[in-house]
């Protein structure tokens, strides 16, 4: 096992990456995280075909969304089902061949030699669990490390878990209808890339650079997607505070599954909460037109220990983040889609009986706490809907600055960066804040200026196509770069849903990005050096003085 | 002088506490609020069986049908029998999901079915009472077994559960009356609506969740209501490991539960169940022999590459386990729980 695709891996002296122990800081057994990176291997080989029968006409949808389905189950805290993997590869396999029979039957037809093709597009799955583990050796990420050097390595990391990130959110665009082949192509172009196993630093950085901009269509997807199943967001009140009943709580970040539980639920009774990176619903008209979507329970991803072990429900996990259930809750957590942990219920088909059984078994709030509420939905929509008086406090010298602040929660304690950062901000500037990170921040009263809210959460970590949306519009109302606004983006990263968004706002040109808690363990100094130079990417310092940093500079 | 007990489970999971050199394992387990499986805690059921990796200890008095000399050489104990005279590395094949950290108090159960399902075998069927914390809800890993009292008798008795956890508090068991059995006598003449108490369920007996291999299933008798129990989930959870099971039995009028699983091949297409009868009447058309014959010969044509679980009499727990090692199976994917004599 060798595995450093998110922020809270290990780091020693003696080279970070989980691995050593036999199980990763996120719960991921050895065998699990094997099996993974095999997986990916598999995948790559679909992509190998995929891509060359694309460029002959031909495309297999289900290779395409077994591709995007694939990979999320390989992100960080979603699947540590060994079987799932297992399963998986095989059907990787199947799914490969398939596209290898399109793909030489199509060149067959256009009288072209079909590409003779080695690596994953060659290798045979075995057939044991076992046999599986030994040829998942040479498949693990860090393989020729002593040959191509780390800073080889951490570039087709970076690009991997970018492409990663890149499938979770093209997944969650998929599951609601938003699909484009220019996606598909995307991806598979650069897994085919991978493939190759690229040794030459420039072309990674620019299969990185080319990862960020096909997340930026991703996230425009899936925005369509999200606005046309439910509306655009729209500024709304979240109770945060729980009413008498029944009550089941939805984490993760998959509408879909929220939307067709409320719909499986209507008139039964029964109240739903969301958790975590499910906040937002609350400001989609077509969700929150069903009046049992109660309200917002508890916090981000990393405190679902206390907060689930103290829901009088069952929960229902949409996708990642998922971590080792106590056996506090172990027998009342459900997971769906991509998620799944050993001995935990997983519902494929989108019937959540056995929640809502759960639900009526067990009471439920016996009373209404006192109410409490928060705002949220201030999307692209909403913000661009006020333009002009945005504009206006931005000339009349109203608002002096804005901050990004946004991203991922996690459990490290230098995440507190992202409180002080937001409890110092001035009062003359504006905080948009996106993603789990908000939650250490996100119930505090920051009031307005001039009747806009300091405050503006425009949603989950995806709706990052809506900060650039805003930005875009603003710089083309001050007639110039955004880099050029009186803008800074604070972003914490935790997991390769990130990575990708990152890559996307590198792909745009967006320099002085702060990133942290710690930088990932897969950028290399030499790597940094080149982001910093080339991006001006900027590690978290103190506070205070990155605030005043970015204040200063903006004057 | 007190040593370091450090216990790992299949899952990779570790606890640590003190034991000292008067105390067994598991006491010093329970005096550190960790509840690894146990059950008759004198030697004799093997529930608490462990392999010591490092360390010296002994063993006080226990049943060689749970524990052999050989597999007590090569570093098997019992927690409930082992006195450390030194840090002790102990693994346990089962997760750590079945330590338990708190041992709920017993709950009331009334019995609302006897029903006589095979010749002396009985399924017994339970209705708990609402409790004032948990409700109805009972929870348990499909395989395990939990502790029957009835208090005016002060007789205790352990069984498999045969249905799968549920929010209803209905639990199910098969029985097999013993002649001149305490519990047998008491399930002869009790009525319906007599109430018992049901202990915290217990038992490492569990499916190793993290392995994809193809799963055997070897019962002797009323040896398939933890397979019931895990088939059942299985079925639920639609999950799809290849799976088969070997039911053995001496006669035709033994045979149990075959309308359940016949209900449960139609839902898990890739169960096969073999019913093997000892001495059958002249008509019987299925398997002759005994579910190790059969189990033997599947390994001869599949291959070693599966997980066996075994679950009846001690000699059949004993010839299985051989018959699965000379065949090639990993000694770790090998799982049993044995028929002890109360």
């Amino acid at each position: 096992m060798f595995c450093y695709q998110c922020e809270q891996t290990t780091r020693s002296e003696n080279g970070d990456g989980c691995g050593s122990e036999g199980v990763g800081i996120c719960g991921k057994d050895a065998t699990t995280s094997d099996l993974q990176d095999l997986l990916v291997y598999a995948i790559k080989g679909i992509a190998q075909y995929a891509k060359r029968a694309r460029e002959l006409g031909k495309t297999d949808n289900q290779a395409d969304s077994f591709i995007l389905y694939g990979l999320f189950t390989t992100l960080t805290n979603v699947n540590f089902s060994t079987p799932k993997f297992v399963t998986l590869i095989q059907q990787a396999a199947e799914h490969r061949d398939r596209v290898k029979s399109l793909y030489e039957e199509a060149a067959k037809a256009q009288g072209i030699t079909a590409d003779s093709l080695q690596g994953p597009a060659s290798w045979k799955p075995a057939a044991t669990q076992s046999a599986l583990e030994i040829q998942a050796q040479s498949a693990v990420i860090n393989k020729d490390l002593e040959t191509v050097g780390e800073d080889i390595v951490g570039l087709r990391a970076m690009m991997l878990y970018g492409l990663k990130g890149v499938a979770a959110y093209a997944y969650h665009a998929y599951v609601l209808g938003g699909e484009d082949q220019e996606i598909y192509a995307g991806i598979e172009k650069n897994l085919d890339f991978l493939a190759d196993e690229p040794t030459d630093a420039s072309a990674l950085l620019a299969g990185n650079l080319e990862v960020g901009s096909i997340n930026l269509k991703v996230m425009e997807v899936l925005d369509g997607a999200n606005t046309g199943s439910f509306g655009a967001q729209e500024p709304a009140q979240a109770r945060v505070s729980p009413i008498k009943g029944k009550a089941i709580l939805v984490s993760g970040h998959d509408m879909k599954d929220l939307h067709d539980l409320l719909e499986q639920t209507k008139d039964m009774g029964i109240n739903i909460y969301t958790h975590g990176e499910m906040l937002p619903a609350h400001a989609y008209p077509k969700l929150r037109a069903y009046s049992h979507l109660t309200g917002n329970y508890g916090s981000a991803w990393q405190n679902q220990h206390a907060e689930f072990a103290a829901f009088p429900g069952p929960i229902l996990m949409t996708s990642n983040c998922l971590i080792e259930p106590t056996p506090a809750y172990r027998n009342r957590i459900f997971t769906a889609g991509p998620v799944g942990w050993p001995g935990v219920r997983h519902i494929e088909s989108h019937d959540f009986t056995p929640v809502i059984q759960v639900a009526k078994a067990m009471p439920g709030y016996e009373e209404d706490a006192e109410e409490k509420s928060i705002t949220v939905g201030f999307g692209r929509h909403a913000v661009l809907g006020v333009a002009d008086k945005v504009i206006e406090a931005v000339k009349g010298g109203d608002i002096r600055h804005f901050f990004l602040v946004g991203g991922c929660d996690g459990a490290a304690p230098g995440r507190n960066y992202y409180t002080e950062l937001a409890e110092q901000t001035p009062d003359d500037c504006v905080i948009l804040t996106l993603g789990c990170g908000k939650y250490r921040f996100h119930e505090q009263d920051f009031g307005d200026i001039g009747g806009i809210p300091r405050l503006l959460d425009i949603g989950q970590c995806n709706d990052a196509y809506s900060a650039i949306q805003i930005a875009s519009a603003l710089a083309d109302a001050f007639d110039c770069e955004v880099n050029e606004l009186p803008l800074s983006m604070m972003i914490s990263w935790f997991e390769q849903k990130a990575v990708a968004v990152l890559l996307a706002l590198l792909s745009l040109g967006i320099k002085g990005i702060h990133l942290g808690p710690t930088l990932p363990a897969f950028l290399t100094p030499t790597v940094i050096d080149i982001l910093v130079k080339e991006f001006d990417i900027k590690p978290n310092g103190i506070a205070a003085d990155d605030l005043a940093a970015a204040l200063k500079k903006a004057a | 002088m007190s040593h370091k007990i450090t216990i790992s489970t299949r899952d990779n999971h570790q606890f640590e506490f003190y034991c000292n050199d008067k105390q067994n394992v598991q006491d010093a387990a329970e005096a550190a609020n960790l509840y690894p499986p146990f059950g008759c805690k004198s030697g004799v059921c093997g529930a608490c069986l462990g392999t010591c990796k490092t360390g010296n200890y002994q063993l006080d008095s226990y049943s060689d049908e749970v524990l052999s000399a050989d597999a007590a050489k090569n570093g098997d104990v019992l927690l409930c029998c082992a006195i450390p005279e030194s840090d002790l590395q102990i693994t346990l094949p089962y997760d750590a999901e079945c330590i338990q950290q708190t041992l709920s108090a017993p709950r009331d159960a009334e019995i609302i079915s006897i029903e006589k399902i095979a010749e002396r075998t009985f399924k017994v069927v339970l209705q708990l009472q609402d409790d004032p914390e948990v409700g109805l809800a009972f929870d348990f890993e499909p395989g395990q077994f939990v502790e029957l009292e009835i208090p005016n008798l002060d007789l205790m008795r352990a069984y498999s559960l045969s249905n799968t956890p549920n929010w209803e508090g209905r639990l199910e068991f098969l029985i097999r009356l013993q002649p001149n059995g305490k519990f047998s006598n008491f399930l002869q003449q009790t009525a319906i609506g007599q109430h018992i108490l049901v202990h915290a369920p217990s038992g490492g007996f569990v499916i190793n969740k993290q392995s994809a291999n193809p799963r055997c299933f070897i019962a002797g008798g009323t040896g398939l209501s933890p397979f019931l129990s895990i088939l059942s989930r299985m079925a639920e959870w639609a999950e799809n490991h290849p799976t088969h099971l070997f039911l053995g039995v001496n006669n035709e009028a033994e045979i149990l539960c075959q309308q359940e699983l016949t209900m449960l091949q139609q839902s898990l297409p890739h169960l096969t169940v073999e019913i093997c009868v000892w001495k059958p009447e002249d008509n019987w058309k299925g398997f002759i022999g005994t579910p190790v014959d059969a189990f033997k010969a599947h390994l001869e044509k599949n291959g070693s590459a599966t997980d066996v679980y075994l679950c009846g009499p001690s000699i059949l727990v004993e010839v299985s386990t051989q018959a699965a090692l000379e065949a090639g199976v990993n000694k770790e994917h090998i799982y049993s729980e044995r028929f002890v004599s109360s």
